[in-house]
């Protein structure tokens, strides 16, 4: 049913997890369809994001998804974060049944609330300190 | 090679060693057409009878005709909806079936209704149980069938099977049952609990999958399935699978036989499996009749975990389960059957069932846990969902 990067990706993800000290936090999917998703990032002073990490509630697809989208914006800047696309990690993720390529679309989705959240805390930070 | 166990004897069954050995001579010792009418045909002939007549006592059915082989469970069910909804109606176009059914039957139903049929959709409650009160409301002049399971495959819930054909032959209507799952688990008497129709397959019983039967009670009339040959009365033509028909019949005697003894042997396998897993897994519950149920099925909802996931982790450790019916499992869609007892979308899409077999061993069950606590455990860890809140 699922591809054998897929199944490798599955059974060993590299970001797996909660990340502590992350400053931003990205959110999508909903329990009830299936799939809840939480991307975190820990972005420097550059904007440059250090660290990526997720959590999961979904199936194989939506794990791995989330996998590759924290691999392709982990040592990259915001703006280079931002562009990363469902397509890339669709190509990344290889041969993907028909019904759960949604979960690339998920998984950048995700992304673009952490880094939205990010911006959004620095901005509370920023009103904090005038 | 690294253990495995296979905890999905719901979704089918291994051959048994005695009914495989009665089917291996039909391949080329006795290997006649059942039809023919030389020596050679009229031996295998005598099987297949001798197969009917092993269904026909082990279920309670008066006539050996009563009984027509099919190729298993969904060509039954197809042929009794459809061919009985097809036979009776001039007298009506109304059939009743419970929310639960296999998907065979709810999507021959679904056919029906493109011809023009009506059916209404029983609910169940949050055990699995139809409401008979509700069934009686629904019964209209122009209903001509009411069909429902006797075990739900999912979540192994028995149905008040006598009790519901009692009404439906108060207001004069035929009644259909899928044994699927019964058979083997509880105890079947078509003539005792006023069962006009049913539904059997061997591969459950640990016999050979692609043959089943329709029981159909003399006298009743059903549309012909398949034409060109005499085989089952005319009603479906095809030369006869005669090593099949003859396990299966071997099958359901057997069954039948060691109902009692297998049945102990399953219900002490669940509840070892079930302490256990209560013991060492918080977040779990049970879907489905506490009680009224067959013991072979176990199906559990693990929070925060998604059931693909899961069971793709036990799979790699080495321990076969199902997301319920294997019929659909392959697709994300939610189970029919779990939404209509009122499990919310999220707790459905974190239930698996497991099913046992007669012989499933303690040290398959210790297996199969300890791959199960790793398994949950470590999806757990990864959950966007957390256990704030949950009980």
């Amino acid at each position: 049913m699922f591809n054998e990067r897929i199944m490798k990706r599955f059974t060993n993800p590299k970001y797996a997890g909660g990340l502590r000290g992350a400053n931003g936090t990205g959110r999508s999917g909903d329990s009830e369809c299936g799939d809840l998703i939480k991307i975190y990032i820990l972005v420097n002073d550059e904007n440059v994001i250090t660290e990526a990490k997720f959590k999961a509630y979904g199936g194989v697809c939506t794990i791995v998804a989330c996998d590759i989208a924290c691999g392709l914006i982990e040592g990259r800047s915001l703006e280079a974060a931002l562009r990363t696309n469902y397509y890339q990690i669709l190509e990344e993720m290889g041969q993907v049944p028909e019904n759960r390529e949604y979960t690339a679309t998920l998984a950048e989705e995700a992304i673009k609330n952490a880094i939205d959240d990010f911006y959004k805390k620095k901005e509370k930070d920023l009103k904090g300190k005038k | 090679m690294s253990k495995k166990v296979y905890l999905d004897y719901a979704s089918t069954t291994y051959v048994s060693s005695e009914v495989l050995n009665e089917m291996l001579p039909c391949f080329n010792a006795v290997y006649g057409n059942s039809n023919s009418l030389h020596s050679y045909g009229r031996e295998a002939s005598s099987l297949v009878d001798r197969a009917r007549d092993r269904i026909k006592n082990a279920i309670g059915a008066e006539k050996s005709n009563e009984i027509y082989f099919t190729s298993g469970g969904t060509e039954a069910n197809n042929w009794a909806i459809k061919g009985i909804a097809h036979a009776y109606s001039e007298k009506g176009k109304h059939i009743i079936v419970s929310k639960i059914e296999h998907k065979s039957l709810l999507d021959a139903c679904a056919s029906l209704e493109e011809e023009g049929f009506e059916v209404s959709y029983l609910p169940v409650d949050k055990h699995g149980l139809v409401n008979m009160g509700e069934l009686i409301h629904l019964i209209r002049k122009d209903t001509i069938l009411v069909s429902i399971m006797a075990v739900n495959n999912e979540i192994g819930t028995i149905q008040n099977i006598k009790a519901i054909a009692k009404i439906c032959h108060d207001y004069n209507v035929l009644f259909h049952t899928d044994a699927s799952q019964a058979i083997g688990a509880i105890k079947i008497n078509v003539k005792d609990m006023e069962i006009d129709a049913m539904t059997m397959t061997a591969h459950k019983i640990y016999g050979p999958k692609g043959v089943g039967a329709l029981y159909l009670k003399d006298g009743i009339r059903i549309e012909n399935l398949i034409y060109g040959g005499s085989q089952e009365r005319g009603k479906r033509g095809g030369t006869v699978n005669v090593p099949s028909v003859v396990g299966f019949g071997r099958a359901v005697e057997s069954a039948n036989r060691d109902i009692m003894i297998n049945q102990q042997k399953v219900r002490n396998v669940r509840e070892y499996f079930l302490k256990n897993v209560n013991e060492r897994i918080p977040y779990v519950t049970v879907n489905g009749h506490p009680i009224q149920k067959v013991n072979g099925i176990l199906n559990l909802c693990f929070e925060m975990v998604d059931k693909e996931s899961l069971l793709m982790l036990l799979d790699i450790e080495g321990v076969a389960v199902s997301a319920g019916s294997a019929c659909t499992s392959n697709s994300t869609l939610q189970s029919h059957v779990l939404k209509a007892i009122g499990i919310s979308d999220e707790f459905a899409n974190s239930s698996i069932r497991f099913s046992f077999g007669k012989n499933t061993t303690k040290a398959d069950l210790d297996f199969a846990i300890d791959a199960l606590v790793k398994s949950v455990e470590r999806l757990r860890s990864i959950s966007a969902l957390t256990k704030a809140g949950r009980k």
